[in-house]
């Protein structure tokens, strides 16, 4: 609780507010900090400053000061990849990137955990790619003192899956290309996707497993996936033949090599006719012809979920709704948009 | 055994609703608290009274995790409105009375997004929570008295108005008179009057052969003993 007391016994107490000190025309400012601990060279200043009396903090045996809570919430709430300092600022403690990776969010929990009156806890969106270094949320307890069950019990609802905060490293796949079109397959268009889709990769530190190229026939688009599975691509990208034509066949040919859980469409713009399968545990991404006239578009948002070790399937394509509209900026500044979050 | 006791649960109640998965993790964790088995030992069960404070879905599902039994004086209801129930244990003296957060309403659309209906949703979502979510524990001290405890009757008095016997120390003394709680005019009804009614004399009949171990399971006898000796003590 916070206690008024005179000055004379105010040594080996904290302060529990700033005294701000104003020296006309030379300084005005904090002359003591909230939280500061009283000694003996501090009473002359403080009379000096006309404080005859001090509100002071006297934690009781069941309270808690907020740098110690802000401590205790930020190590509930970091998990892998998510590191912090002790060194609260006015109770609030900083959570960064350990690495390079994708920050993924337990959202349900960080909303029961900020449902806690007295904590509170912000962050970047889940499924935002980081670097080692970037700030990724930020924390703190409200009240100055509070009780130690109620920060154990936002510490324990902020743990209930492990951790909110994540940056889950994206897996070094080799990744395999295939270009399908009757078109392209016998040069009287020459292919567009393949250096973008290279580009993409390149970008998420993948290794190429080489591009190969299909006619619209099921048949063949299998053996041309096939071929990349065989050489060890644990992840494809198939592109062409994406839509609901009749002579479109990619979707038949991922099923002929293999793909036992397939899923079509997202719901995301560019990028409604995504395709999503997986072969085993690796996974096909049918990438619509929206890839070739925009730079961001759904492959954008699920390729990196995907290389964290997320199963995407009808219900991670159908919930990217709510943020899956690009506005087409004149200037593209993904991933700090709303895009995809 | 979570499913099956809540399957039992909603069976005794009526039906399954999101109030039986709370009440159904609210006993869960009261007797958890306390050490105690699911459902408790008989031995467990004479130590253990519970207040509930609403009467509504999840008051069932508590009184059926725990097995306290309004008739055995282990369940108190105290109409308080609050979603919440305290758990006495007498042999420790220790009590936690374990509040429902009104967040875990407000949350459930977050914890299971997938479905719309607002019932289902609940259902899900209450399941899918963490006790920390969907709980509060405060460790509470209850002062239980004599006349409120398990067992025979401790006292009996008769009102001086109306010549009614009172229990278990719940008249009221009144400058010098003894009065049950109605003639001190705080009833819940108002205008008693006698009446007769058809067929007054309608009554069940003589013992069938053997009823007297039917109407007394086995299971039950070593718990209901107290019930009778207090039963014998009305006469
Ligand atoms: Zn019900
Ligand atoms: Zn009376």
């Amino acid at each position: 609780m916070i206690k008024k007391i005179p000055l004379s016994e105010a040594v080996g107490t904290r302060l529990a507010h700033d005294i701000t000190e104003i020296r006309p025309g030379e300084f005005k400012g904090p002359a003591f900090t909230k939280g500061h601990l009283v000694c003996e060279a501090d009473l002359c200043r403080l009379q000096r400053l006309g404080k005859n009396h001090l509100y002071v903090i006297e934690l009781a045996e069941d309270e808690i000061h907020e740098n110690e809570a802000a401590a205790i919430l930020a190590e509930a709430l970091a998990g892998e990849g998510v590191v912090w300092q002790n060194n609260p600022k006015e109770g609030r403690i900083n959570l960064y990137a350990g690495r390079d990776g994708l920050l993924v969010v337990d959202v349900p929990a960080l909303a029961a955990f900020n449902m806690v009156e007295e904590v509170m806890c912000a962050t970047l969106h889940s499924y935002t790619l980081v670097k080692q270094g970037d700030l990724v949320a930020g924390t703190r307890a409200i009240p100055l003192i509070m009780k130690r069950a109620v920060i154990e019990r936002a510490a324990a609802i902020a743990r209930q899956h492990g951790a909110v905060l994540r940056v889950l490293p994206l897996r070094a796949a080799r990744a395999g290309i295939v270009i399908t079109g009757n078109e392209v397959f016998h040069g009287l268009i020459p292919d567009r996707f393949a250096p973008i889709l290279e580009g993409k990769l390149a970008r998420l530190g993948l290794e190429s497993g080489g591009v190969s190229f299909a006619p619209d026939d099921p048949q063949l688009i299998a053996g041309a996936i096939r071929g990349h599975l065989q050489a060890g691509c644990s992840l494809i990208l198939v592109t062409g033949g994406m839509s609901v034509d009749p002579d479109d066949v990619t979707r038949q040919g991922i099923r002929e090599a293999g793909a036992q859980e397939i899923h079509y469409g997202a719901a995301v713009l560019p990028g409604a006719m995504f395709l999503c399968a997986y072969i085993g545990e690796v996974p096909v991404l049918g990438v619509p012809a929206c890839a070739l006239h925009h730079p961001v578009t759904v492959l954008d948002l699920v390729l990196p979920r995907v290389l964290a070790g997320e199963r995407v399937g009808r219900r991670e394509l159908a919930f990217m709704g709510h943020g899956g509209l690009c506005r087409h900026c004149p200037e593209c500044h993904y991933p700090r948009c709303a895009f995809g979050k | 055994m979570f499913d099956e006791l809540l399957a039992a649960s909603a069976a005794a109640h009526g039906h399954l609703c999101p109030g039986q998965v709370v009440g159904v993790r609210l006993a869960l964790l009261g007797l958890r608290l306390h050490g105690l088995a699911v459902p408790p030992t008989l031995a467990q069960l004479k130590d253990l009274i519970v207040y509930v404070e609403m009467d509504r879905c999840a008051g069932d599902a508590v009184a059926y995790v725990t097995g306290v039994r309004l008739g055995r004086r282990s369940l108190k209801f105290v109409d308080y409105g609050i979603m919440a129930a305290t758990f006495v244990n007498l042999r420790t003296g220790r009590a936690y009375r374990i509040l429902s957060t009104e967040e875990s309403r407000d949350l459930a659309a977050l914890y299971a997004p997938e479905e719309t209906d607002k019932v289902r949703r609940q259902l899900i979502a209450y399941r899918r929570m963490p006790d920390s979510v969907l709980f509060r524990v405060q460790e509470v001290e209850v002062q239980l008295r004599e006349v409120d405890l398990p067992g025979p009757t401790r006292a009996k008095a008769v009102c001086s108005a109306c010549g009614q016997v009172v229990r278990d120390g719940r008249e009221v003394r009144l400058n010098g008179r003894v009065l049950c709680r109605p003639c001190t005019g705080e009833a819940y009804f108002r205008r008693p009057r006698e009446i007769a009614w058809p067929e007054m004399n309608w009554a069940p009949g003589p013992l069938p052969p053997l009823s007297l171990e039917n109407l007394n399971p086995p299971r039950l006898t070593s718990a209901s003993e107290d019930d009778h000796d207090q039963e014998d003590s009305l006469v």
